[in-house]
């Protein structure tokens, strides 16, 4: 005798039955009789061309049957035959797509949600670390900066999108999508950059007081958009737009609202 | 038809699920059913194991994770009683495809995440003959249907 473990689900309808005893020698034949001894599992683990419904697994003791061959999968005295589902669903309808990851979507035509905790996060830590920089003299942290920015301008996303995220699963902040255009960001980003990078030719021209200008001028652009919602960055990206400029976007989406509503950096 | 669970498992569902948006959330809720009705007692959140591009509309639970949870429920004298999950930005209604691969039975606890906050959740099992999900009544520790807050 082998023996066929019910799932819990399905136990109403094998009159509250566990387990099943079955004389099988194989899984086909311990299934059959099975649907023999309680006809009304039926409908649950057979579809209506009496096939096996999708979510139906079956396991003989740890290995999958249909390593063995699936229904045709052989029994031994003493085996245990699991039915086990996968449960799996979802909402109907495939919902706007939400990016913490500015990318090159069209607002207009794709419906964006653009994650303004992610933009924040990255803001908050590029005004930290650049004040840190100044505080100790640090050229070598602001070109870390610059090439955080401008990998993660290349990458479509936030430079610092991985510490975000790391906050995000310790439930330190909090994602807050709102419909919005992404390439703003992404430009305005990479403006942040350039002119870090820039920053940088400075100190190695022996410019300290031209590059640390440019060192602050980065972080009181991140700090209005931080702290006043206005970005500098995507202001200029949507006047290139007006300007013709092939590439970028004429004027903020309905939804995006006005320029000096957007933040990111 | 109802489902007992008490406002602090309610908690902890949108709690996870909030954590796990945009994405879907899923779990298994353990619990007891007897005469006197069903009864949700603690939570087992699980992964979602589709794959990324399909996790803000789709969930999966592996017959692994489904057998271990089976078996830690019944090593307590407790039963898998029902599936809660999320729909992002969608209505606390079992879809279609929440239909074709329902089991009966168990209680479907769905809650609507919106902008990343649980708005509402409704339990809902599927009909013996599959044709559609009725819902149940979720019975609180206020004794309150949770709805829409």
């Amino acid at each position: 005798m082998n023996i066929i473990r019910i799932p819990t689900a399905l136990r109403p309808y094998a009159e509250n039955n566990r387990e099943y005893e079955s004389s099988a020698a194989t899984v086909g034949e311990a299934l059959q009789q099975l649907l023999a001894a309680y006809p009304a599992l039926q409908p649950h683990l057979l579809d209506e061309e009496g096939e096996l419904r999708a979510y139906v697994n079956l396991f003989i003791n740890e290995d999958e049957a249909s390593s063995f061959g699936g229904q045709q999968a052989p029994l031994k005295p003493g085996d245990r035959l699991l039915i086990v589902p996968s449960i799996a669903g979802g909402a109907q309808e495939p919902p706007p797509t939400l990016t913490d990851d500015p990318g090159p979507t069209s607002p207009a035509s794709n419906p964006t949600l653009v994650d303004h905790a992610a933009l924040k996060t990255n803001q908050a830590l590029i005004i930290l670390l650049l004040l840190a920089a100044f505080l100790a003299d640090l050229a070598w942290l602001v070109l870390a900066v610059g090439l955080v920015m401008a990998i993660g301008t290349a990458l479509a996303r936030p430079g610092f999108l991985p510490v975000y995220r790391l906050l995000k699963s310790r439930r330190l902040v909090k994602a807050d999508p709102i419909p919005d255009a992404p390439q703003p960001h992404r430009f305005a980003q990479g403006l942040g950059a350039a002119v870090l990078l820039a920053a940088n030719t400075a100190f190695w021209a022996v410019l300290p007081a031209l590059g640390w200008g440019l060192v602050w001028l980065v972080i009181a652009l991140a700090a209005l958009n931080l702290f006043g919602g206005f970005c500098v960055g995507c202001a200029l990206y949507y006047w290139l737009g007006r300007m013709g400029l092939r590439g970028f976007g004429p004027q903020p989406g309905a939804s995006a609202g006005s320029a000096g509503e957007l933040s990111g950096e | 038809m109802s489902l007992r669970i008490s406002r602090q498992l309610l908690t902890r569902i949108e709690e996870h699920l909030e954590q796990v948006y945009p994405e879907e959330g899923a779990g298994m809720i353990v619990g007891l059913e007897n005469a006197s009705g069903r009864q949700a007692l603690d939570l087992i959140p699980l992964p979602n194991q589709r794959q990324e591009a399909e996790r803000h509309h789709r969930y999966l639970l592996s017959p692994q994770a489904l057998l271990e949870a089976e078996v830690s429920a019944e090593a307590r004298g407790l039963d898998i009683i029902g599936v809660f999950h999320s729909h992002p930005d969608h209505p606390a209604r079992p879809s279609e495809f929440d239909r074709s691969w329902a089991l009966p039975w168990y209680s479907y606890v769905i809650t609507s995440v919106r902008q990343g906050a649980a708005r509402e959740s409704r339990s809902w099992r599927l009909l013996d003959d599959r044709s559609a999900f009725s819902e149940e009544t979720i019975e609180s520790d206020d004794h309150r249907p949770f709805l829409e807050k």
